[in-house]
């Protein structure tokens, strides 16, 4: 099998595009009818998914996958432990499962990435749905420990209440674009023309 | 024997022309007998043509090979070539006999499913349907084989892909019913809900002279998507459903219909009770995954209502109503919910409170103009189309005929200009 | 407020000028006072006939807890009851009545016989006169004759019977008098019998005759109509029709009403189904109407309190009044239903004006816990007859006003998006019903 789309995609760190070259991969794979399981790299493949946050394709990935490659490849495994704690969102849980396992140095690179991006993704998340929560929780959410995570958010501009060990949200404006330009004039005539015929 | 070979040397010589094309189509349609009787030594003829420049011979070929039934063995080896050809045939080829190729393709899914590997069916089925597709709103009979490979295979994703078209052209009412709903369950496993709702509705207000299986199955389906995703459900079916499914759908679907009022009275301990008791049921018809999400799903419903009557309101009080069990389960809820955006809210842990927020979407942005101006554009383009159709129709020899037939005669001297059958 | 013709300004002046709030005023006749217990027998003199008796068995019936007033009652029931014909209901308050009261209220069966005797003789003679009318086709005599028996039978509590008999006056009827009378006793067997749907067909009936009719005749359908809608739970309508009885009818209907009740259940009514405006118009502005509530002056003071925002002496009164209420045969059912929505308006009424409430000050106006409070206006609000949202952290209510603008472009998108849908299924019916059609046609070729 021909995994040259799917190495240059990794060594470019184009991990976006992973999950769909990785279904084309596979189903064309299939549709030879080569016996590709046991060299499939599933593990990067299940990684691709949950990187674009399609947790749906992980899981019926998963279910297609053979029981005994599911036993044997431990980094499979990992990797679909890290798919139930978004499942199941346990936010902080995910920090934990990307942590506790050694990845091999083909998915290190990017395992890293999706750690990055995850806690980017909880810290969003946090700035629109909290407006004051504790600093163990966003400790939990960020996956790192109190300190860094009161200094992270700190710089971000959140106030900390040391008193009650509370922190304050700083929500960040956004800057929305108004422009308009002479193409509306344009359309708005149009749909004036269609509705008056 | 011979006339194998001959025919063979046929197909070669004559698969380069449009002209060609329709003599070989002549020759090959006089063959077909002698072609099924031989049919052990074909696959390996198929060796000597080219899939993509002898389309059409193959094609035969590849037909008479599969029609007799087929052994696991024998399919491992054939599964292959039609695959590959499936890849290789020209559209313009293959469009002269396009039943052929159906039953072709419907074997390679009756091969695959049989070796047990419908995925391996995935990819070339995809391809097939583009091939035989005379535009993209066309609907083959091949797009519910398709979406079955899809769904057995668990390549939801891919499935999505296709139902993404737009379909206005059918060339059998059965496969539009099927179609919509596989495309149905494949919505509800990727959680397009809005869709899934579409494509059920379409297959129970379908014009149908009986009730069949699939729309019951659908309205089922039905029942539970329209609580998931609006929370209430209304038993009334628009006016252009069929008399017999308006009346005949209800009594095949009696536990859903149940279910959903149920659910409308907001009380969870009901619903879990009545799922409870009706388990069996819901398994035996598959559908024991939605009916989970039905439930979890009215939980939302409740918090939901409640930004309705309260600005603010604590963690406490919002597990009491909702009936969970902690303020922190609360507080799990509330933030699933504003991830997933089914709500506006801010959680401050310091106080225990929840705050409710409107909408915050002003309708400002470019990006705003820019989808009402794609959605308006889209408008005006189904429009001409509905007013194109309404003067095909009138236009129409049989429309005005029936029309035609039924309009006042006040006399029968009178001189009718519409032509009458 | 409003430049408002006068008349109802000295009534506001007069209410203020009486300072106490919370004392019974000075009126003429107090017959249900204020949080103190009625008294039967003053409440029992504004009835005449059966409807006293019943009245008096209700209260006997309803009066848990307070065995003096049952006591009183049942003595007066019996009184009455010996006073007329009806052996049936002399027994039943027999068998209620605790024999420590003495051999005075005891069974007398040699009254009983005598008055079953005197019935049937005076019953043979009624048929033998009534067939002797029919033989001689005496329209006139005949009418008069199953009058007769209609009075007969109300006498004797067979009220079926009284009924049946009444309506046969119908065919020997002459004169709109004679409809007239046919109807107000239909009518009042009706009542007596709970048969309401009669109530409001005779009374219609009676509306329809040809000769205007007597003011007093006018009210007693109008009140008898009232009845009709309250037992409906239509309190609208029940309202307007108590509402325009006039003045005249003072006691004259007492063998059904009186006008103390008229003054309650039209006052209650208005309250709780007539918004701001009907309300002063048609209750504190009329004239004819006031003069029934002067006779029950709490119901007076508690709609002006009502209307001029001053809710907790309102609720006041109505706590006041309830015990009592609840003790009239008619009301007693509808009770909890009026105050519920009496409650309801008021707490709409209260928050109208405001763009933010506390809701602490509210629950104190409204004589209740913040909880409770959030309770009742959490159902307000998603009934939508309050446009506000809770802060529930800080107790405050919001008027809440929809943004037009962010509205309208969402029932754009949403309008969009649905005629996209539909116009989509409907091309691919329409497609799917041409195939069906043309594979039919092509079969009968």
């Amino acid at each position: 099998m021909d995994f040259t789309p799917l190495t240059e995609a990794l060594a470019s760190k184009s991990y976006e595009k992973i999950a769909d070259i990785c279904d084309n991969l596979l189903l064309q794979a299939a549709a030879e009818g080569v016996a590709y399981q046991d060299q499939w790299p599933y593990a990067i493949h299940l990684l691709g998914h949950f990187y674009v946050d399609d947790i749906n394709s992980a899981r019926f990935l998963w279910k297609s996958i053979p029981s005994e490659i599911k036993e044997s490849q431990l980094e499979l495994a990992a990797a679909w432990k890290i798919v139930q704690k978004l499942w199941t969102r346990d936010y902080g849980g995910v920090h934990e499962a990307i942590r506790e396992f050694d990845w091999s140095q083909e998915v290190q690179g990017f395992v890293a990435a999706f750690s990055e991006l995850y806690t980017k993704r909880m810290f969003q998340l946090l700035l629109s749905a909290y407006s004051t929560i504790s600093i163990q929780d966003t400790a939990l959410f960020l996956g790192m420990n109190e300190d860094d995570a009161t200094n992270y958010v700190l710089q971000q501009g959140w106030d900390l209440d040391p008193a009650s060990r509370m922190l304050t949200v700083k929500k960040q404006t956004t800057v929305t674009q108004q422009k308009l330009d002479a193409s509306k004039l344009q359309r708005l005539t149009e749909y004036v023309f269609h509705l008056e015929h | 024997m011979g006339s194998l070979e001959a025919l063979i040397i046929q197909i070669q010589g004559l698969s380069s022309s449009a002209g060609d094309i329709s003599r070989l189509h002549v020759i090959l349609k006089q063959s077909e007998d002698s072609l099924r009787a031989e049919s052990t030594r074909l696959s390996a003829v198929l060796n000597e043509l080219d899939p993509s420049t002898h389309s059409l011979g193959y094609l035969y070929i590849l037909e008479a090979c599969t029609s007799a039934p087929i052994s696991k063995e024998q399919a491992t080896t054939l599964v292959p070539y039609i695959a590959r050809f499936i890849s290789y045939c020209v559209p313009e080829q293959i469009g002269v006999v396009p039943d052929k190729f159906i039953s072709v393709c419907k074997r390679l899914k009756d091969q695959v499913l049989l070796l047990g590997t419908p995925i391996r069916g995935v990819a070339p089925m995809l391809t097939a349907v583009r091939k035989l597709q005379h535009s993209s709103e066309h609907l083959t009979t091949l797009h519910p084989e398709f979406l079955l490979l899809c769904l057995l295979a668990k390549c939801y994703k891919t499935g999505l892909s296709i139902l993404e078209d737009d379909i206005s052209e059918v060339d059998q009412p059965r496969d539009l019913f099927l179609y919509c709903y596989y495309g149905g369950m494949i919505c509800v496993g990727q959680k397009r809900f809005r869709k899934a709702l579409e494509l059920l509705h379409n297959v129970v207000t379908a014009p149908m002279s009986t009730i069949n299986a699939i729309a019951v199955e659908a309205y089922k389906k039905y029942i539970m998507v329209s609580l998931i995703h609006h929370g209430q459900f209304s038993t009334s079916l628009p006016k252009y459903t069929s008399s017999v499914a308006q009346r005949l759908l209800k009594n095949y679907c009696q536990p859903y219909i149940e279910l959903a009022t149920s659910y409308s009275t907001g009380k969870i301990a009901e619903l879990e009770a009545y799922v409870q008791t009706n388990r069996e049921q819901f398994e035996s018809d598959n559908n024991s995954g939605l009916v989970k999400q039905v439930v979890s799903s009215i939980y939302k419903r409740n918090i939901q209502r409640l930004t309705q009557t309260y600005l603010t309101l604590s963690l406490q009080d919002i597990a009491n109503t909702v009936q969970l069990n902690s303020p922190k389960e609360a507080e799990m809820h509330v933030l699933q919910m504003i991830q997933d955006g089914e709500i506006f809210a801010t959680i401050n842990q310091k106080d225990g409170m929840v705050r409710f927020l409107e909408d915050p979407e002003q309708y400002k942005t470019c990006e705003m103009i820019e989808h009402i101006d794609s959605s308006i554009q889209r408008m005006m383009a189904l429009s001409r189309k509905l007013t194109t159709i309404d003067e095909q129709i009138s236009c129409d020899p049989l429309y005005l005929a029936k029309a035609g037939r039924e309009r006042q005669r006040f006399d029968f001297d009178d001189f009718d200009t519409v032509p009458q059958k | 407020m409003e430049p408002e013709d006068s008349p109802s300004r000295p009534l506001i002046d007069e209410i203020h000028s009486n300072g106490d709030i919370e004392g019974p005023s000075r009126s003429k006749r107090p017959i249900i006072r204020s949080g103190e217990q009625l008294d039967v027998e003053a409440y029992a003199s504004l009835y005449q006939g059966r409807t006293k008796i019943m009245r008096l068995l209700f209260i006997a019936d309803h009066c848990e807890g307070n065995p003096g007033m049952r006591l009183e009652a049942l003595r007066m029931a019996y009184e009455e009851i010996k006073k007329g014909e009806n052996t049936q209901l002399f027994r039943e308050v027999v068998q209620k009545i605790d024999p420590k009261m003495g051999l005075n209220y005891g069974m007398d069966s040699a009254w009983c016989e005598m008055v079953d005797r005197r019935a049937e003789q005076k019953k043979e003679k009624l048929e033998n006169e009534l067939n002797a009318y029919r033989t001689n086709l005496i329209k006139e005599s005949i009418r008069m004759g199953y009058n007769d028996f209609g009075d007969f039978y109300y006498a004797h509590g067979a009220l079926g019977d009284a009924f049946k008999s009444y309506v046969r006056t119908r065919d020997y009827c002459t004169t709109s008098k004679h409809i007239i009378h046919m109807c107000m006793s239909a009518i009042l067997v009706s009542i007596e019998m709970g048969q309401f749907t009669h109530v409001t067909n005779y009374v219609g009936k009676a509306e329809q005759s040809s000769e205007a009719l007597d003011p007093i005749t006018a009210s007693k359908l109008r009140c008898a109509a009232g009845l009709a809608h309250l037992e409906a739970k239509k309190y609208k309508l029940a309202a307007r029709k108590f509402l325009e009885a006039g003045p005249e009818l003072a006691s004259h209907y007492n063998e059904v009403i009186a006008s103390q009740d008229v003054a309650t259940y039209g006052g209650l009514c208005a309250l709780a189904s007539f918004d701001r405006t009907e309300l002063k118009h048609k209750v504190i502005d009329n004239d004819n109407f006031r003069n029934f509530l002067e006779l029950v002056p709490e119901v007076r003071e508690l709609i002006n309190d009502f209307y001029s925002s001053h809710y907790a002496s309102c609720l006041d009164y109505l706590g006041n009044l309830k015990a009592n209420l609840l003790l009239d045969i008619h009301l007693h059912d509808h009770v909890e239903s009026l105050y519920d929505q009496i409650r309801n308006k008021a707490l709409i009424q209260y928050t109208h004006p405001f763009v933010s409430v506390d809701l602490r000050m509210m629950a104190n106006a409204f004589k209740t816990s913040i909880a409770g409070l959030e309770k009742e206006l959490e159902a307000l609000i998603t009934d939508n007859q309050i446009q506000a949202r809770i802060d529930s952290h800080n107790k405050i209510l919001y008027a809440r006003h929809a943004d037009q603008r962010n509205a309208t472009f969402q029932r754009v998108l949403q309008t969009g998006s649905e005629f996209d849908r539909d116009v989509r299924s409907m091309l691919l019916r329409a497609n799917l019903i041409k195939h069906e059609y043309n594979l039919r046609a092509s079969r009968k070729l």
